[in-house]
């Protein structure tokens, strides 16, 4: 299988729900997307489909008792990987880290049921999965192989630059997500959190105090992983706040690095409820 | 009581006495937990109390019907210490020791052995506590003790109505002696619970040697909110029963002293019950086991218990931060439990205490150093005259020390944020200096002398404001001090301004003063924080 030329012809990606995957990246024939679920104590919601952000947000403000997520099952990875069969020879199925969500494990059972089918473990989450899969349609577009697809999602597993600043680590925590930033925790100065993951797991980069100094750091984070004269792949998402985003987005492109066209995106309802409104990310990789 | 008068003290007498005084407190151990606001707010006392008189009763009743009184006593106190469990548990159980002992002869309950039992009993607990504080069981005690060596020859029932009469005296009075009583409202609950078991034991099970209302009245009592929020500093209760050969109880206090509060070490050469609020309960038990052999080992969280989500934040964090690596502590210099606390939160500890004159030696700086387990250590001076200190220490330490020269406690604080136990202390130090140095500070204080200082006429008394070292401003009015430090302190550059407010009255007009920061800067942040400070009524920073 893997002297085969992988293409557009013969290869379809699926993602889950919480890449988030901005709306240029929806419309993409070769690209499939299985939701994962949110809760608000009764009322169940699959992650974009059900519920977009604008409401989840809405909900989220509202609700007494924070929601919860829960995967696919592995019967939904299975439909989505036959469905596809009949196009496409492989599938590519890449998602959340899985020290995160049980989502890569419903993939890998179901990967078991269908023939061709490749699950990849992002060890990322929100546009940073967008971002990949994107990346992945260009190689894919230009023809590629099994092994080039592995050694790229492996090495943006090492390489690729990931940040995101949150308002408030209490999602995080009362979700049970905070892993190795489990530190920065339990603070009773308003910090913000400078957050990055590491081997799949949130993971403590910086404390600092105000906004303006958060942006500061993640611009010099991202100045200091990429060279001037080469093309940055950026992707950029915000938890329902767009103003945030924008004067991210100004900023980075300040820079003078080649980022555009930058990847833009919404933090959707899964990831949400553990990043808490107001968070914003920024990741990137320079190939 | 009455009815036993006179005999030879049997197993089956001293169970029956002790199951009576069992029931009635195992009766009211849910309004006991309720009452509990000191030393810890963890709703505990009732529960550890019952524990301790239940490990009594469990001996009693598996112990031969024949034992003599020596025995008897030996076997009583002996569970008593097997199963204190928490603060008042430890001392019911030297109270339980010490009582027995005057009826180890043959003529048990005779009105001399009943007084000289309250006065032993007396004893053997306030030697057991490091620091004795009236308003708690023990003063509970001791006013029974004096009652019942003052009325004696009024005749056993007499005697022990009396005497019971004015421990619920002295219950009702610990709120005057103790001042977290008086502010949650509410009775000791150790002393409460202390005449729960003697009503018992006096009267067969049941509560009314005196007016019964009495008790309900006590016990419906409940500790405010803003107590609770007043917790210990410390996390975890931690105890365990040490076993060994020439077991010194002080010199192990000693050793465990600067691991916590609310300390008790008791017991004999071959035995020592332990008992300390501390948030490094292994260090606590490593240094046991250095001694001897360990049983009955319980570390609970006292956090978990009050229920409070950031307690629970922060107990988690601790959990978790056990298991990983930490290469650098910080040791700093705090003045005030608020300030302790901001410090603590953000990663900060062992803390050297300040005190009023912030003015700490040498020593007790290197004893916080030796404290920390990282290989390497960061001192927090926060105080100008406090860094010729620290520095003097960073040779004198077995580890790698460096003192980052904060000159206030705004300006530690803004270090701690930039600060990251994982990483080495070189590049913290490095971090934390960058954060140090975007920081600007200001504090209120008042003048002690008339004085005239950079063109102001400063009058004893009278409010005046710095900014950086300078006094730029001085009012009789603190609101007009406060402004104009804040005016100097916050230009466009700066986001957040952190007040921390001092202790006392003019710690809450300084409250009142940071709050209206609000409406004078709405687009800065003004974050206002309680540090408990003394002297200083506002401290500042603007970053």
């Amino acid at each position: 299988m893997s002297d085969a030329t992988r293409t557009r012809e013969n290869t379809a990606i699926v993602v889950d729900s919480t890449a988030d995957l901005p709306d240029v990246l929806l419309a993409d024939p070769n690209l499939s997307m299985v939701p994962l679920n949110v809760h608000f104590n009764d009322d169940t919601f699959r992650d974009w489909v059900d519920i977009r952000p604008r409401e989840f947000y809405a909900r989220l403000r509202k609700a007494p008792k924070l929601p919860t997520t829960s995967q696919p099952s592995a019967g939904s990875f299975i439909e989505v990987y036959r469905g596809l069969k009949e196009r496409f020879d492989h599938i590519y199925s890449i998602h959340l880290s899985g020290k995160l969500s049980g989502t890569l494990a419903s993939a890998t059972l179901a990967q078991d049921e269908v023939e061709g089918v490749t699950v990849l473990d992002s060890q990322v989450v929100t546009v940073a999965i967008a971002l990949l899969a994107q990346r992945l349609l260009v190689r894919l577009g230009a023809g590629t192989t099994h092994d080039e697809i592995v050694a790229y999602v492996e090495r943006y597993r090492r390489e690729s630059g990931r940040l995101f600043v949150l308002d408030t680590l209490e999602y995080l925590q009362k979700g049970g997500r905070i892993g190795r930033a489990s530190g920065m925790a339990g603070s009773l100065l308003n910090i913000k959190p400078l957050l990055t993951f590491t081997e799949g797991e949130v993971d403590a980069y910086k404390k600092v105090r105000g906004e303006r100094k958060a942006m500061a750091a993640m611009i010099d984070y991202f100045t200091s992983r990429t060279v001037p004269d080469r093309p940055v792949h950026t992707a950029m998402a915000h938890a329902d706040a767009p103003a945030r985003a924008e004067e991210m987005l100004r900023l980075v492109r300040a820079t003078g690095r080649k980022v555009d066209p930058v990847l833009l995106g919404e933090v959707g309802s899964v990831i949400g409820t553990y990043a808490g409104p107001g968070a914003v990310a920024l990741f990137f990789i320079q190939e | 009581m009455a009815s036993t008068e006179r005999s030879r003290l049997t197993v089956q007498q001293a169970r029956a006495l002790v199951a009576a005084g069992f029931r009635t407190l195992e009766e009211r151990r849910q309004d006991v937990n309720d009452l509990n606001v000191y030393p810890v707010p963890d709703g505990d006392t009732g529960t550890n109390l019952s524990l301790t008189v239940r490990s009594v009763l469990e001996e009693l009743q598996r112990a031969p019907a024949d034992l003599d009184p020596a025995a008897i006593c030996g076997c009583i106190a002996n569970a008593a210490l097997m199963g204190a469990r928490g603060n008042s548990g430890v001392i019911l159980s030297q109270m339980i020791r010490g009582a027995v002992t005057a009826f180890s002869d043959d003529a048990p309950f005779s009105e001399s052995a009943v007084v000289s039992s309250f006065r032993l009993a007396t004893d053997a607990a306030y030697r057991a506590v490091r620091k004795p504080v009236d308003g708690t069981m023990l003063s509970v005690l001791r006013d029974m003790a004096a009652a019942a060596e003052e009325h004696v020859g009024d005749g056993l029932d007499g005697l022990l109505e009396t005497v019971l009469r004015a421990g619920w005296e002295s219950v009702r009075r610990t709120p005057s002696q103790l001042k977290v009583l008086a502010d949650a409202g509410v009775v000791d609950a150790g002393g409460f619970g202390l005449m729960l078991v003697l009503e018992g034991m006096t009267s067969g099970g049941e509560v009314h040697a005196v007016d019964p209302h009495v008790v309900d009245e006590l016990a419906v009592s409940r500790p405010t909110k803003e107590s609770v929020e007043a917790a210990s500093l410390f996390t975890y209760c931690t105890s365990f029963l040490l076993s060994g050969s020439g077991l010194d109880a002080r010199g192990f206090e000693e050793q465990l002293q600067s691991l916590g509060d609310s300390l008790l070490v008791v017991g004999d050469t071959a035995q020592l019950k332990v008992h300390v609020h501390t948030d490094e309960p292994g260090r606590v038990l490593g240094l046991g086991t250095a001694l001897g052999m360990l049983t009955g080992i319980e570390i609970d969280n006292m956090r978990m218990q009050t229920a409070d989500m950031a307690f629970r934040a922060r107990e988690r964090e601790a959990a978790e931060a056990s298991t990983a690596e930490v290469r650098t502590q910080v040791v700093a210099v705090v003045s005030g439990a608020g300030i302790k606390e901001l410090f603590r939160s953000l990663g900060a500890g062992p803390f050297v205490e300040g005190g009023q004159s912030m003015n700490p030696s040498a020593e007790e700086l290197l004893q916080a150093v030796r404290l920390a387990r990282a290989p390497a250590v960061i001192v927090l001076p926060n105080n100008k005259n406090i860094i010729m200190t620290a520095e003097q220490i960073v040779d004198l330490a077995d580890k790698e020390v460096a003192v980052l020269p904060t000159r206030s406690i705004q300006a530690g604080l803004s270090a701690m944020v930039a600060f990251d136990r994982s990483r080495a202390a070189g590049e913290n130090l490095e971090e934390m200096s960058r954060a140090v140095a975007e920081v600007v500070t200001g504090e209120v204080t008042r003048a002690v002398r008339d004085s005239t200082l950079n063109g102001l006429d400063i009058r004893q008394g009278a409010f005046i404001g710095l900014v950086g070292e300078e006094v730029v401003v001085s009012d009789d009015d603190l609101d007009a001090v406060v402004e104009a430090v804040a005016a100097r302190l916050i230009d466009a550059e700066r986001e957040i301004v952190t007040v921390i407010v001092g202790e006392g009255e003019s710690g809450e007009s300084a409250r009142m003063a940071a709050e209206r920061l609000r409406d004078l800067y709405p687009d800065v942040e003004i974050e206002v924080h309680v540090g408990g400070q003394p002297l200083y009524p506002l401290l500042l920073s603007a970053e």
